[in-house]
């Protein structure tokens, strides 16, 4: 710990030197640097930005996790990572690739396009919105610490006890796991009360629940999953912190506790965070297909009514994670039964994808393409996933490849492929300019053709016996060979994410102003310039039907009927205090982590005197001007 | 237009003495189911099986009288907000009960 003090104390000497000494001109040279700008944003359209760096810079530690996990099953009885460094890298594999990619690009998408698609100037609290970034950003870089100061989190992402309670589980590894992602749960829970409370009352004039895009709906249904869903895992979360760091006894059988209470909280937690992950990516391809297909959604009452299904049936199901447990046979069939039911709401938006398909004038774009992949590609995860529902059968799978090749086939078949599709079509919106298009259907079937590669055959492995979360087999096993394929596919998707990265830059090197509407759009959000100015809309647009702004292109207009007239558009300030804040949560997990409760109560006595200024500031934002929005507005149109 | 910008602030006054005596009223509820739950776990004057279900009880009570007199929670004008609330409440009595059951 003193060491840590010592560099910190070294580097903040170095950059007081660097910047020009301790003199009054230093805060003012560091609001001038554009870092300034990024880190005490409140604009959603660049928290989405920021949300979007944070997945995609946590992308690469899961992907080479993966990479070297599969590396080490290349050959039979391989000694390239064995034991406890593999069982850190499945952990870490999973936690993050479900906590920090999947929920932060999620998010990313939901910032950049909710408040545009309901017509919004911002989300309801620009603040809080920024402090869920940091806190996203300060649990992931907390766990991922854990790779340089000694041991990572060892017992899966499920963090089951006892293997992750002290006993079995010794070193700091799960403790940066639990604090870590006690962290980060803080910020996913601000931003989905955020975006709910945003949806419920920042729709523009007209817009009726009725008339909002499916990826708003989806978004909010998934926001309200958020909601009831954290508070179970923070609870089990705060239980094993107090075993592990205050020998409290939960968990212990020995001492009256029982360790399913950890299962029963987390899966009450963890299957609606898989819905949570998977419906704003339907979302996203609601709105793919139908912008490419030109077709009004097929169904759309059913399609939010499916929605709205799914996320009370998720909470519903949890026990399917744990049929193996024993509670008996009347348990796990009514579970079964909840968890079969759920294929319906799922089997109807399939259809109606279809249907929407169904007559259209089709453009494969990259993000159609995408869009079109996934449908087959959820079909299998969601057959694979009823196969799994049947109790009897899942004793036989249970624990092995089969279902790590279900749950990846939805992940990335439903939510990697939908984040894809989403970046590809929304990045005009972002950034002003369209990714390549060639190098992008490049991407898309190196991408496809290495995941099916990959997980097609673990299927098979699964059935030919294998064990998940096992670091080798044997040569008789003959699991080489297909073994063999899946590491080549594994390589294949990691090429295919790197073509992502090169066409990002190419992009950006060739870019052209893609203009308001480059897809041809049917939502509020391709009425205004790309990228949208920082106040969104000028004046708040009129929404008479679905579909808005298609329904003004149908009827001869080139853009939305303004609900009201030019006025000063009132706008949050900037502030630092988010990124405090968090500094103080990540400085106090840090504390704990390393059994030093008086630097965890420092980070909290941080956190609440920022909370305290924070209440106290009188901060009532300011205004942006007529004439300045009109400078704006022209300059975007010229 | 003077005498109804008046009229309109002796109202607000009038309904903000009537709510702060029914404030203070429920503020006193508040204190007395707090001070029955301290005294049956303190004073042994309820049977000990009947403890927890007794300060359950009050809690319950305690929740509601805050929800409408504090938080001012209005069933017509804040629908959406009831729903989730019934929704988070039916969510969490599922899974206790089903906790209660399995564990």
């Amino acid at each position: 710990m003193a060491t840590i003090v010592t560099i910190i104390v070294f580097i903040l000497f170095l950059g007081a030197i660097l910047t020009g000494g301790y003199n009054k001109e230093l805060m003012a040279r560091f609001r001038s640097h554009w870092l300034w700008d990024w880190i005490t944003t409140v604009d959603h359209k660049k928290i989405g930005i920021l949300y979007a760096l944070g997945g995609g810079f946590f992308f690469i530690f899961g992907g080479i996790e993966a990479l070297l996990m599969r590396m080490q099953l290349f050959y039979p009885n391989n000694d390239f990572i064995v034991g406890r460094t593999f069982n850190e890298l499945l952990s870490m594999h999973g936690t993050t690739m479900i906590f920090f990619v999947a929920m932060p690009l999620l998010f990313a998408l939901m910032n950049v396009a909710v408040p545009l698609q309901i017509g919004a100037r911002d989300v309801a609290f620009p603040f809080l919105n920024a402090l869920g970034f940091w806190l996203f950003f300060a649990g992931g870089l907390l766990m991922n610490l854990s790779w340089l100061f000694g041991n990572a989190p060892d017992a899966g992402w499920t963090n089951y006890v006892p293997i992750a309670a002290n006993e079995y589980s010794a070193g700091t590894g799960i403790d940066y796991y639990v604090l870590g992602l006690q962290i980060s749960g803080i910020g996913t829970l601000i931003g989905g009360i955020n975006f709910l409370v945003t949806i419920i009352n920042m729709r523009a004039p007209g817009m009726s629940f009725l008339r909002m895009p499916l990826f708003t709906w989806t978004s909010f249904v998934a926001s309200a999953l958020i909601l009831f869903g954290f508070p179970p895992l923070t609870a089990g979360l705060f239980l094993i912190m107090f075993e592990r760091l205050f020998g409290a006894n939960f968990f212990d059988v020995a001492a009256g506790g029982n360790p399913i209470i950890w299962q029963h909280l987390f899966w009450i937690f963890g299957h609606p965070e898989v819905y949570i992950v998977i419906l704003p990516a339907f979302g996203v391809m609601s709105e793919v297909i139908s912008t490419f297909s030109k077709k009004r959604l097929f169904g759309y009452t059913s399609m939010v009514f499916a929605t709205i299904l799914i996320g009370f049936l998720g909470f519903m199901v949890w026990a399917h994670h744990m049929f193996t447990v024993g509670m008996g046979p009347v348990a796990n069939s009514i579970f079964a039964i909840a968890t079969m039911a759920i294929a319906v709401p799922t089997g109807i938006k399939v259809f109606n994808w279809l249907f929407t398909m169904w007559g259209g004038k089709i453009r494969f774009t990259t993000a159609m393409l995408y869009a079109v992949g996934f449908i087959p590609t959820f079909v299998m995860g969601g057959v694979t996933g009823v196969m799994l529902a049947s109790p009897p059968a899942d004793y036989q799978y249970h624990d092995s490849y089969f279902v790590v090749a279900h749950f990846h086939y939805v992940l990335i078949g439903g939510t990697v492929f939908g984040v894809l599709a989403g970046l590809y079509y929304w990045w005009p919106k972002m950034f002003g300019y369209t990714l390549n298009e060639k190098i992008g259907k490049w991407n898309f079937w190196l991408f496809f053709i290495g995941f099916h590669m990959t997980f097609f055959i673990q299927h098979f492995i699964g059935l030919f016996g294998m064990p998940r979360r096992v670091f080798t087999y044997q040569p008789e096993d003959g699991l080489t060979l297909i073994n063999q394929i899946s590491t080549y596919g594994a390589f294949l998707m990691a090429v295919a994410s790197i073509l992502l990265v090169v066409n990002i830059v190419y992009s950006y090197r060739h870019r052209v102003p893609a203009g308001n509407d480059p897809w041809d759009g049917r939502t509020l959000e391709w009425t205004i310039s790309s990228p949208a100015p920082f106040y969104n809309f000028a004046q708040l647009p009129r929404v008479r039907a679905l579909d808005a702004f298609w329904h003004e292109k149908m009827n001869g207009r080139k853009e939305m009927e303004p609900a009201e007239p030019l006025g000063p558009i009132h706008m949050p300030n900037d502030t630092h205090l988010p990124f405090v804040m968090t500094l103080g949560f990540f400085v106090s997990g840090l504390g704990f982590v390393f059994r030093s409760n008086e630097v965890g109560v420092l980070g909290l006595i941080i956190v609440i005197l920022t909370m305290f200024v924070r209440s106290f500031e009188k901060d009532h934002g300011y205004h942006v001007e007529t004439d300045e929005i009109e400078k704006t507005e022209k300059g975007a149109n010229a | 237009m003077e005498a109804k910008v008046q009229q309109n602030q002796t109202q607000i006054k009038k309904q903000s003495s009537e709510s702060s005596l029914k404030h203070l009223i429920s503020f006193g509820w508040m204190i007395l189911l707090t001070a029955v739950a301290f005294a049956a776990v303190a004073l042994n004057i309820v049977p000990q099986n009947l403890v927890i279900p007794l300060i359950l009880a009050l809690a319950v009570v305690q929740v509601f009288l805050q929800l409408f007199t504090f938080m001012h929670l209005d069933f017509k004008k804040h629908r959406l907000t009831v729903m989730f609330m019934f929704t988070g409440i039916g969510i969490g009595v599922i899974c206790a009960v089903a906790l209660w059951i399995l564990v």
